[in-house]
């Protein structure tokens, strides 16, 4: 610092020469005095900011190239305690060392992670009291003013500044402030500063849209930075000595698919046994307080869940019809997995109507009753038509299969039925979604109509020309659709992605696999080549969501029926796909294919299905069958069938069987 | 994916596109202006606009070889004297015979290269010219961590014809040195630099000019440069001290000093860790903490003190964070020497002095 100070003082003493001196006028010694600010500001932060050093740990984290550079750390307490991000310590290291201002090193102990806000807390045994610094008051934090990052990443006698103004406060659903100043790994875990020299918070990445670890780290140098706020930390700190992590609360509630700075706060759906379920919340609730403030926008009940932590409490006021009630949440770092129940049917389905409402007469008819299953056993038939759930009316399968949602296998739920003339009501204990196909071919799903002499009509033999070819614009993939001629009265069309290995795709053999299953069940068959001859890449998921919504946007699709599947990396790559689009893709097909990704939580209304096709004497097969566990556990429907010792392509039976499969994938 | 500011810093992949920064760099340029304008009524005094006119009246931007493979043809560079030197970074693009340099007013010469430094990575051309405006290098001050600069340089190529180049502003962010040792910065250059908290090293901005706010030559932009240690672009410029002496060889038709490598040299006979008696976990993945895993009775490390189970964290005061590094840590260190050993030892940090026996 003594160095410093001189070089500051000859340089300005030169500057004083060329009228940049305290002695010129109010506008530029402006700038001198602003300049003069921020270095007693960091000089006065100095000594609490710290140097961390790591041993070991993982090479890689989330695919990226975890970098081994030392990394800045806050003193929060005398005693020896130093507040950092998580992001430091993501690689998970072995040890970590750190080092002084004075260059004494310390090993340091990590005491234990905040999750939500990506914070960590560590302590070492210092050889004196460490010096705390002063944090900036909750109302004299100002958007606008001089806000001075510091770190010590690259030497440690000498902090690295950076300097900018406090852009917002409040982001990332209230937990953090953000600057404009440079916020990079240089200085992540150090402080952002005022021209005081108090901390404002402890500078983090984050990202308002991501919440994986290392989110927000993309936008280093960019103008947009994150700290969480002083007066926060020191409650955080608090809690973290306690030696427990703390993570995101989670409520388990959700509301609709509506943009949520635009719908009102409408509990949709419920997760079974989480906390909103066990503080008593239903689907129809509208929440109308949160703790004292009135909330009018989902968004608002969204950030009021995010800051909270596990373990704290959400109230709420609600209103249900005409009632207000208060409902307590206690808030869960986990959720149990959701499992969708299983009434055990397959509705006819109802025939698009293009351009009006539907008019359709007002519940759902049985087209199928999966034998031994919780409508069997209830003495449902196909031919029955259910009009009523749990004393709700049904409109169409897809309300039906909402309300089924909001239940759990196991729980009893009224049924009331039409047959033919008599009503009559059942009672049904719900089970859970099946993982196998029904045995047997199944009856027309749709009502009677007059497009199946039609169909058989039309000749058997077909070329490539059968098919549409397809293309998005920043892609050089080639993609090609076949949709089965249409005869008779509309119908909504399942939609079958496929990703075939990496290379030339042979269409004409794909579509003699396909065709039969296309023109009975009512499928599109969009084939999808990679871009290069030896590998499918990430991106390219991007690519085959593009093509999804491009066929939907064309065709009649029913959105219960989108299935992507491949052999080998397509099938990787459609895992990949279906795991970012729950919102559209029901279920994927996996042909000797290890799993890219994880997949997420499952949740009622992004159901998914997973029909795994496997060879014993593959590389991957570990790999698969880990996967397949992983599946279950997360309580997924997993058919998995096997193809024998060496890999091959699925067998006429077997097409026959995942057609089958798919055409159920409807099931409520 | 998803757009939005996350595509501004987007820089894992190696190749940048230039969006982000270019709206950095106006977004600069703009803040400058007006803070500028506040300081014009100043009479004698020196204004923020002032200097900008002066500082931009001795940069010039350079056009060469390259257009291929992401290599951009064009780079910035400043006036060292008014007989028209001209400093820059020694690069691809000078490497043809027709180097063209274009002044702040548009007027354009075919520059002669006079000489270049391939350690410093700086060169010296020539233009024909007098009287032009001009640095003075040996007049470059020193400044410390905190102090504001102005930032010139032609990034991305902006700047066309005889327009002036593109001006940023930001603070001097660290003194540091770049690291001797191997692969955390791709340079050949070993020595001090000014680190920058502004987005100033994009392609084409190298040989740009960093100036105090009252004109004064800081340094010059360098080369595009990644800290391989924590994944980041570096923003820096070598300091006009460091690059004096050099330049002055080459003006004066000298080869440039070779000062002495600061890399240090492997010694003939490198120390191992069985000289010293020890044995390390074994080394399975890419960044194996440096467990010892035995200690050989009687051996230089059992003298010592050194345990199973102790974490080498530092070797002669160098962080070790691998077996790996360990490894190509001892290969500098003469087999000869004694050499000190800090350990983690529970919670505890130990140093130890190991003497191989003669």
């Amino acid at each position: 610092m003594r160095r410093s100070s001189f070089g500051m003082l000859v340089s300005f003493g030169l500057m004083a020469g060329c009228g940049w001196g305290s002695g010129a006028l109010g506008a530029e010694s402006l700038e001198w005095l602003e300049q003069e600010a921020f270095r007693r500001a960091v000089e006065r932060i100095a000594p609490s900011v710290v140097r961390i050093e790591t041993i070991g740990g993982m090479e890689r984290v989330e695919g990226l190239l975890f970098g081994t550079g030392p990394t800045t750390g806050l003193v929060v307490g005398a005693d020896g305690y130093i507040a950092s991000a998580a992001f430091n310590f993501l690689n998970r290291p072995s040890s970590i060392l750190v080092q002084l201002p004075d260059g004494t090193r310390r090993p340091a102990e990590l005491v234990a992670t905040d999750h939500s806000r990506m914070l960590v807390l560590l302590k070492i045994d210092p050889p004196e009291p460490l010096a705390v610094p002063e944090f900036t008051p909750p109302d004299e934090i100002q958007v606008g003013a001089w806000a001075i990052a510091v770190g010590r990443a690259f030497e440690i006698g000498q902090p690295n500044v950076a300097v900018g103004i406090l852009s917002a406060v409040n982001r990332i659903w209230g937990k953090a402030l953000q600057t404009d100043t440079a916020v990079s790994p240089n200085n992540y875990g150090g402080p952002l500063i005022d021209i005081h020299g108090r901390v404002l918070g402890l500078l983090v990445p984050l990202s308002p849209q991501a919440d994986n670890e290392v989110a927000g780290v993309e936008w280093y140098d960019s103008g947009i930075g994150f700290a969480i706020p002083g007066f926060e930390l020191q409650r955080i700190v608090e809690r973290l000595k306690g030696g427990k992590d703390l993570h995101p609360g989670l409520a388990g509630f959700h509301f609709g698919r509506e943009n949520i700075y635009i719908a009102p706060p409408v509990v949709v759906g419920v997760r079974p046994n989480s906390p909103a379920y066990k503080a008593g919340l239903e689907p129809g609730d509208r929440i109308v307080r949160v703790d004292d403030r009135s909330v009018a926008r989902a968004a608002e009940v969204k950030e009021a869940v995010s800051r909270r932590y596990a373990g704290q409490t959400l109230s709420l006021v609600i209103e249900r019809g005409e009632q207000r009630r208060e409902c307590q949440i206690e808030l869960a770092a986990r959720l149990e997995p959701y499992e969708h129940p299983f009434l055990g049917i397959l509705p006819v389905r109802s025939r698009p109507k293009p351009g009006q409402p539907q008019q359709s007469e007002a519940g759902v008819a049985v087209r199928y009753v999966w034998p031994d299953s919780p409508a069997a056993k209830a003495g449902m038939n196909a031919g029955d038509r259910i009009v009523g759930l749990g004393g709700g009316a049904v409109k169409d399968a897809a309300s039906l299969r909402e309300s089924v949602n909001q239940r759990s296998p196991g729980d009893q739920v009224e049924v009331r039925l039409r047959r033919g003339d008599r009503q009559l009501q059942v009672a049904v204990t719900l089970g859970r979604l099946p993982e196998e196909p029904p045995g047997g071919p199944l009856p027309p799903a749709w009502p009677a109509g007059g497009d199946r002499q039609q169909r058989e009509a039309e000749p058997a033999a077909g070329g490539a020309t059968d098919f549409q070819s397809l293309k998005i614009p920043e892609f050089e993939n080639d993609a090609w659709l076949y949709a089965p001629p249409q005869a008779g009265p509309p119908v909504s069309y399942g939609l079958v992605v496929w990703l075939p290995q990496p290379g030339p795709v042979d269409r004409r053999q794909l579509l003699q696999q396909w065709r039969l299953h296309c023109r009975r069940d009512h499928l599109l068959l969009l084939v999808v080549q990679s871009a290069s001859t030896d590998r499918w890449l990430p991106r390219e998921a991007e690519l085959v969501r593009r093509l999804l919504d491009q066929v939907t946007a064309t065709h009649a699709v029913d959105p219960t029926r989108v299935v992507l599947g491949g052999c080998g990396a397509g099938g990787s790559l459609a895992f990949l796909t279906a795991v970012r689009n729950r919102d559209v893709v029901r279920a994927v097909v996996l042909v000797d294919s290890p799993m890219a990704g994880v997949a997420p939580e499952n949740e009622p209304p992004y159901r998914l299905a997973f029909y795994v096709a496997k060879t014993k004497k593959t590389a991957v097969l570990d790999r698969v069958d880990a996967a397949v566990a992983r599946l279950r556990r997360m309580k997924y429907p997993v058919c998995v069938r096997i193809l024998g010792q060496a890999p091959r392509e699925l067998n006429v039976e077997e097409m026959a069987e995942l057609a089958r499969w798919i055409d159920s994938l409807d099931r409520i | 994916m998803e757009r939005g500011p996350g595509q501004i810093g987007v820089r894992r992949s190696g190749t940048r596109g230039p969006t982000g920064r270019l709206v950095h760099a106006v977004g600069m340029v703009v803040g400058l202006v007006a803070g500028g304008l506040a300081a014009t009524h100043s009479g004698r005094c020196q204004s923020m606009v002032d200097t900008i006119a002066q500082v931009q009246a001795k940069m010039v931007k350079i056009y060469g070889a390259g257009g291929l493979r992401g290599l951009e043809p064009f780079q910035s560079g400043f006036l060292i004297s008014p007989d028209g030197h001209v400093l820059t970074v020694f690069s691809h693009v000078l490497d043809t015979d027709e180097i063209a340099v274009v002044l702040a007013d548009g007027r354009r010469f075919v520059a002669q290269l006079v000489g270049a430094d391939p350690r410093l990575e700086a060169a010296v051309l020539k233009i024909d010219g007098s009287g032009l405006p001009a640095f003075e290098l040996d007049e470059a001050v020193d400044v410390p961590a905190g102090t504001r600069v102005l930032a010139f340089s032609n990034l991305f190529g902006v700047a066309t014809g005889n327009e002036p180049v593109s001006v940023q502003h930001g603070v001097i962010s660290v003194q540091t040195r770049l690291e001797a040792r191997r692969g955390v910065f791709e340079t050949t250059y070993r020595g001090p630099v000014y680190v920058l908290d502004a987005v100033t090293n994009n392609p084409g901005a190298a040989g740009g000019a960093v100036v105090t706010y009252g004109g004064q030559l800081v340094g010059m932009l360098g080369k595009e440069l990644r800290n391989a240690r924590n994944n980041t672009w570096l923003n820096y410029a070598l300091p006009g001290r460091a690059l004096a002496p050099s330049v002055k060889a080459l003006l004066a038709g000298q080869p440039t000093a070779q000062a002495a490598p600061e890399e240090p040299a492997k010694p003939p006979r490198s120390l191992t860790l069985d000289d010293l008696g020890l044995l390390l976990v074994p080394n399975v993945v890419p960044r194996t903490p440096p467990y010892v895993d035995h200690v050989r009775p009687g051996s230089p490390a059992a003298l010592a003190g050194l345990e199973p189970d102790d974490l080498i964290v530092l070797l002669n005061d160098r962080l070790i964070q691998t077996c790996t590094q360990l490894l190509e840590e001892l290969e500098f260190v003469d087999y000869e020497d004694p050499v000190s050993l800090t350990v983690l030892r529970g919670h505890q940090l130990l140093e130890f002095t190991l003497q191989k026996r003669r």
